[in-house]
């Protein structure tokens, strides 16, 4: 090999090194690069990119295709962790809807001016038709009573039936057994206390559904007869008489116009609670005080020994 | 075409050796270095021009640097200084044998590990503490040395394939220089 040739190869091969030296310096390069390092990294992009993407394309296969060794134990793995990832979404679930519940119940205990206290429903029996028929709580004859009305913030539940141990029965508004006395309001004057038709809401007891029913319907109310007429959707309320309910409790709406004998209706009446989503209630321990009668009024009370100020 | 098949089958053994070795228990950070190998192998065997092997060793760094996520141009000039070492060494000594085999790898490796921390210095590339650089180092001679005759062996029936006559086909897979 003569001396020329052998100093074009020495040239080459410095030339060669060259090469990385400048790409390692532009690809470390920091803040705006020089003329040179964007010379550089113009030329060498386009390449990078071909050449990746031959290699991707053949590491892709490989992991795809060929190095399928963990996946099998990947794949046990991920669907023990979906496994548990559901049952802890179950329990989270359960537990939103307990919160849900009882933040319902605190609103409920708020509004309502009797004394109260907070159950668990821990039992309801169903029909053959997957009905309720009663719910079982956990409160138990040092807390509670029998005839005691149970509520949830959408309206009354039913009352205290049966009182055993620490659990107590409660009979579901749509029982025959049932009995509540009740207003009418037209849901398009919810101002209007109540239309003045009153009756007596009664369970009837359905396989198939939470209906009741109120037979001997007022016809003639405050509002006079031609208002009093009930309609399908008018909302029916408790009364508050009775010495069970409050006053004012959204009961259902009237759902069907049963008959109607010119003095008295008969209507079945849809509730508003829907029994079987029910999780906690709220058990009346007793009656909510009788309304005032001259809240309203303004009474001044008489001067002491008849004197008068200046 | 020599240099390119054998640029070629040492990518494709550091592409295999990346996806199985992970796998191996407890000496997946000694990996071995079949660039260093590669490259001293191209040096050891240049015949008379040695820009062939430095070029066959750039791209084989190169494609190293694109798989390891490395800045690109650092294995890549490591590899080529690794081959001028190599180069060197050929003039003075003969790699034939197992023993002297494992030695030449865990030296060839040794030597392309300190070139690579000198070009990280140099360059100021992040690195490791210097102990860790070391023992890390250490742990990849090693694995280099316990690997090198079989890839010499790969390479040297390579070569034996690109031989002309029967003499250059023994004489490369005697492992003597061409």
């Amino acid at each position: 090999m003569t001396l020329r040739r052998r100093l074009v190869d020495w040239a080459l091969t410095g030339l060669l090194i060259l090469v990385p030296a400048l790409v390692l310096r532009a690809s470390l390069s920091r803040g705006t690069p020089s003329a040179l390092d964007q010379a550089l990294l113009r030329i060498t992009a386009p390449l990078e990119k071909a050449v990746s993407w031959v290699v991707e394309g053949i590491g892709g296969t490989w992991s795809r295709y060929v190095a399928l060794a963990d996946v099998e134990a990947e794949n046990r793995e991920l669907r023990a962790d979906n496994e548990r990832l559901r049952k802890d979404l179950a329990a989270m679930t359960r537990k939103a809807y307990d919160v849900a519940a009882l933040e319902d119940l605190a609103v409920v205990k708020k509004r309502t001016p009797a004394d109260t206290l907070g159950a668990r429903v821990i039992g309801a029996p169903l029909s053959p038709q997957f009905r309720v028929l009663r719910l079982t709580i956990d409160r138990g004859d040092r807390e509670v009573a029998t005839d005691m009305p149970v509520i949830t913030s959408e309206g009354p539940v039913g009352r205290v039936d049966k009182v055993y141990g620490d659990y107590a029965d409660v009979v579901l508004i749509s029982d025959p057994s049932s009995r509540i006395d009740v207003v009418i309001r037209d849901p398009a004057q919810p101002a209007v206390q109540a239309s003045g038709a009153r009756g007596l809401l009664v369970g009837t007891g359905r396989a198939d559904a939470y209906a009741c029913k109120i037979e001997w319907l007022e016809r003639q109310g405050r509002a006079g007869p031609a208002e009093a007429k009930v309609k399908v959707g008018d909302e029916v309320v408790t009364s508050g008489l009775g010495a069970s309910f409050p006053a004012g409790l959204v009961v259902g709406k009237v759902s069907k116009i049963i008959g109607d004998d010119g003095m008295f209706q008969s209507v079945e009446v849809n509730p508003t609670v829907d029994v079987s989503r029910v999780r906690a209630v709220m058990v009346l321990l007793a009656p909510p005080p009788p309304p005032d009668p001259d809240a309203k009024s303004r009474r001044r009370s008489d001067f002491a020994f008849g004197a008068r100020p200046l | 075409m020599r240099t390119a098949t054998i640029v070629l089958v040492a990518y494709l053994l550091c592409a295999a050796i990346a996806s199985f070795w992970r796998l191996l228990p407890r000496i997946d950070d000694a990996i071995p270095d079949l660039g260093a190998l590669t490259a001293a192998y191209l040096g050891l065997t240049a015949r008379r021009q040695v820009s062939p092997a430095v070029g066959g060793a750039i791209v084989l760094g190169y494609l190293i640097d694109l798989i390891s996520g490395g800045p690109p141009g650092l294995v890549a000039l490591v590899l080529a200084l690794t081959t001028l070492v190599a180069r060197a060494v050929q003039q003075r000594i003969l790699v034939r044998g197992a023993v002297i085999s494992i030695a030449f790898s865990a030296f060839v490796a040794l030597v392309a590990g300190v070139l690579a921390l000198l070009v990280r210095v140099l360059y100021r590339v992040p690195s490791a503490a210097f102990p860790v650089e070391l023992a890390h180092v250490a742990l990849v001679t090693i694995a280099t040395a316990i690997l090198g005759p079989l890839v010499w062996r790969t390479f040297r029936r390579i070569d034996a394939a690109f031989a002309r006559t029967h003499r250059e086909r023994d004489a490369a897979l005697e492992g003597l220089a061409p």
